[in-house]
């Protein structure tokens, strides 16, 4: 077979499946007692951390940023080295000392950053991660894909290659993966963070099928929400402890929420200021992919100063081409873009910066930043050549340092000092950490893609706040999301896009959101 | 104050680091090559005693192996500036020849007049530039990997240097394929009488390491060079100009390489010949390599290496060992310099190293 576990599998007494109406089961999968773990720069991440798994059982970690949840699963999923505790499988005290030593044990994880080769196709992909041996066949490999897919109802080509796939499926290969490799403990790390609406619900539907199973599945969140929608127990943590566990059936959204943040109350004014003039112009935009096919099918759409403008949209639409052509990272192939009625149709990015156009990119651990840089040269990433962060080209560190500390501070960027390097902050802090840079910059037009995609609550608060005061200021903002509440929640307008074509536009006072859903699926409305 | 404590430990811990990774690659050189010399019948720790010996015995000795560090600083550097952009110039063996065939052919031409030295450098370094600005340019433009345009490159100046000297500009009154002799006021002045230890070395240590040192670390360009090479997605994404910068650290690289070869004539040989160079631009790759794109760290490696090559005649006169032992160290740095972030990152999964 094509996994020495598959033997070991067989011979396990199988658990008998839990019915969805019954609590679950209390036979235990998986026991973490008293886990410690402080991080190299004296960030104490995890403090006595106990949590226990049950055997087809969702079990939601809920938290915010910070609170340590990562690092739990990380350490759990052989990531980390915790400096103390126990862990126990099936009864069996292990260690756990690799990611590779994790899976034999049953146990996998779906980091929040995908961990797929783009030009490698689902097969060949998996087929990395399985313990083969000598001549590599990848119909047997595909064999085994559909064996699994299919048991599970999950449907995916095995030959579509990873750059072509939409997010939500490149979610569901890296599941499969560890499906493959027999894994019975599946941990996803903040898995809605880069999904849409829809592809929620898939997630969803996937996740319940495989409890049916019975795999215990942990899913990490700092959404009380879908705390409530998934799971059967939730685990709060804050300040790397545990707070409380939580049977879902007997708690509620106030009740998660106070236990997530203490005293924390949602306090965004929103306004709806009238809006200025025009500041973006797009006509009949035409862009292309990157396979080469038509991306944008000619897009018009004019942004006005003190509008927040959403457009929503299933992924892979053409927003990504929209905003790569309007932020100068992609050739359009015909129509203009006017700033102020000044032509940057295929510009180079340097002089839209320079013209005012801020951007928060989805792929911030790829754009956003340079991770093996440190925060404060990340931070001057869009205006180093500027004064007073260089002069007559030479680069002055002072103030460099300055502005980073006082951004660090202003926007709440965990970072112990502004010389250390990206690469050892979270992804919320990172995120914080681009936010930070595009906003400060006095530009007049930010176009922001999932700008709070994994930000905790009150940081997407902190977020959604310094977009309203831009916004009172003038500035005139893009936001692209696949967060449909997200949308609904800041937009003055709302446009729908859907195979590259705006297909539909909503003021504020008109907008439905049955309506805007099937929209963004291609049915008419 | 606070701030400034903490930064220079943030600043040592990447030294330390860097420190590291040069300890076990030069630790595992050694290492090796004691193994070689076992196997050939030698004792190791007198084959190192008669290498170091002969880099530092004595002032003379010393003053060499300075005059042997000069070309292979001014390749090295270059090579930094490139390698810190992530664009593998393996080319500067042909660009130096360039630069040295170019000044050579200035100085021969301008005879004896004031300006005949700077001249003929200025001309080695445009020389070593310009032909590094072809692959740079296909680099930039057409997106053609720049490792295999450098590399064939070489060949390309190489053979058309040897045909230059074998037919329009070799020297009259010699058997050999070489250019007439440089005028005197072309010659690189003598620092320490009895020595061979030339300007060229001031050039090197005191004018080309300081101001690569202050272009990597203290400019705009330098933060662009980072910039790029570490993640060139972000850079475009920031407004750099992405082959812009590349194509920049690719000529700077040439431009130094070049004048590397013009030194080198002027300094010790005096004509151009087609054996001016023992591989500097090859052993450039190593130094660069080894002191990890830092320019005091290219420095110290260059002299390391220095060392090596002049103190390996040394130890094979007095053992009979076989020079090539100097190609053997540095293929076996090259590995280890690229095995060690592995290493160092074992170690510490390990709990034996913290850095």
């Amino acid at each position: 077979m094509l996994t020495p576990l598959f033997f070991l599998k067989r011979s396990r007494v199988e658990v008998p499946t839990t019915q969805a109406d019954q609590p679950p089961g209390s036979e235990l999968a998986l026991y973490v007692k008293g886990v410690n773990k402080t991080y190299p720069n004296g960030i104490v991440a995890n403090r006595d951390v106990s949590i226990s798994i049950m055997k087809g059982e969702v079990h939601a970690i809920l938290g915010e940023n910070g609170a340590g949840k990562t690092t739990l699963v990380k350490i759990i999923s052989g990531c980390l080295k915790p400096d103390s505790g126990e862990i126990y499988i099936d009864g069996r005290r292990v260690e756990i000392d690799s990611p590779l030593k994790a899976v034999s044990l049953g146990i996998g994880m779906v980091h929040q950053h995908f961990t797929l080769i783009p030009s490698f196709t689902v097969a060949e992909n998996i087929a990395l991660s399985l313990p083969l041996t000598g001549r590599l066949s990848l119909d047997q490999v595909k064999e085994r894909i559909r064996s699994v897919s299919e048991a599970l109802n999950l449907k995916i080509d095995p030959d579509a290659r990873i750059e072509q796939l939409p997010v939500g499926l490149r979610q569901r290969v890296e599941i499969l993966r560890l499906l493959c490799q027999d894994v019975r403990i599946l941990i996803l790390d903040e898995p809605t963070s880069v999904l849409t609406p829809i592809e929620v619900e898939d997630l969803f539907k996937m996740i319940r099928e495989l409890k049916s199973k019975g795999k215990s599945i942990i899913i990490i969140t700092h959404k009380v929400r879908e705390a409530l929608t998934i799971s059967d127990r939730v685990t709060i943590m804050r300040g790397g402890r545990v707070v409380k566990t939580l049977t879902t059936k007997e708690t509620n959204e106030s009740e998660l929420a106070s236990l997530v943040v203490e005293g924390f109350c949602p306090s965004l004014k929103i306004e709806h200021v009238r809006r200025g003039e025009p500041l973006l112009i797009v006509k009949d935009l035409r862009v292309k992919g990157d396979r080469g096919e038509v991306a944008v099918k000619g897009v018009s759409f004019v942004l006005h100063s003190g509008e927040i403008l959403g457009v929503a949209g299933v992924a892979g639409n053409g927003q990504k081409e929209l905003v790569e052509a309007i932020t100068g990272l992609r050739k359009a192939d015909s129509g203009t873009i006017l700033v102020r009625n000044f032509d940057l149709t295929n510009r180079s990015p340097k002089t839209i910066i320079k013209n005012g156009i801020a951007y928060i990119p989805e792929d911030r651990m790829r754009r956003g930043v340079i991770l093996t840089m440190s925060v404060s040269e990340n931070l001057v990433l869009k205006n180093f050549e500027d004064p007073p962060y260089s002069k007559k080209m030479i680069m002055d560190k002072e103030a460099m340092e300055r502005s980073a500390s006082e951004l660090i501070t202003k926007f709440g960027i965990k970072a112990s000092d502004p010389w250390i390097s990206v690469n050892s902050l979270s992804g919320g802090n990172i995120q914080k950490l681009v936010v930070a840079r595009e906003l400060s910059n006095g530009a007049s037009i930010l176009v922001a893609e999932q700008p709070t995609g994994g930000l905790d609550v009150k940081a997407s608060e902190g977020v959604h706040q310094k977009m309203m005061e831009l916004k009172s200021k003038g500035v005139g903002i893009l936001l692209v999301s696949a967060d449909l509440d997200e949308i609904l929640k800041l937009s003055d307008r709302i446009l729908v896009i859907f195979e590259g074509r705006i297909v539909g536009e909503f003021s504020r006072d008109n907008c439905d959101m049955k309506k805007i859903a099937r929209l963004m699926l291609g049915a008419s409305a | 104050m606070e701030l400034e404590r903490k930064r220079s430990l943030a600043l040592s811990k990447g030294t330390i680091r860097s420190l590291y990774k040069a300890g076990i690659s030069i630790g595992f050189a050694l290492l090796l090559t004691s193994v070689l010399f076992l196997l050939t019948g030698a004792n190791p720790f007198l084959a190192f005693y008669y290498i170091f010996a002969g880099a530092f015995g004595n002032v003379s000795l010393a003053a060499e192996t300075l005059v042997r560090t000069t070309p292979i600083l001014l390749v090295s550097l270059g090579l930094a500036i490139s390698f810190r952009c992530k664009v593998w110039n393996i080319g500067a063996e042909g660009q130096l020849y360039m630069g040295a065939m170019l000044g050579t052919i200035t100085a021969v031409t301008l005879g004896n007049t004031p300006l005949t030295l700077i001249i003929s450098l200025l001309v080695s370094i445009a020389g070593g530039l310009a032909w590094a600005s072809v692959p740079a340019f296909m680099r930039a433009k057409l997106g053609i990997n720049e490792v295999i345009t450098t590399f064939l490159m070489n060949y390309v100046s190489i053979y058309l240097i040897q045909w230059l000297l074998a037919f329009p500009f070799r020297s009259p009154d010699t058997l050999f394929p070489e250019s007439a002799q440089i005028p005197s006021s072309a010659v690189l002045p003598v620092l320490v009488p009895y020595t061979r230890l030339h300007l060229g070395v001031i050039i090197a240590l005191f004018v080309a390491l300081p101001l690569v040192h202050f272009l990597m670390m203290r400019t705009t360009f330098g933060y662009k060079l980072k910039a790029v090479g570490e993640n060139p997605e972000a850079a475009r994404y920031g407004g750099i100009n992405v082959g812009r910068t590349m194509f920049m650290a690719l000529i700077i690289s040439g431009a130094l390489a070049g004048l590397a070869g013009f030194v080198e004539v002027s300094g010790i040989q005096f004509r151009m010949r087609p054996s001016l160079s023992p591989g500097y631009g090859y052993t450039g790759i190593v130094v660069a390599l080894l002191g990890q794109n830092n320019p005091v760290g290219v420095a110290l490696a260059s002299i390391f290496l220095a060392a090596i090559f002049n103190g390996s005649t040394t130890m094979s006169r007095a053992l009979g060992q076989p020079q090539g032992v100097v190609d053997f160290i540095q293929g076996v740095l090259v590995i280890f310099v690229l095995a060690s972030e592995y290493i160092i990152r074992y170690l510490e999964r390990k709990g034996v190293l913290k850095v």
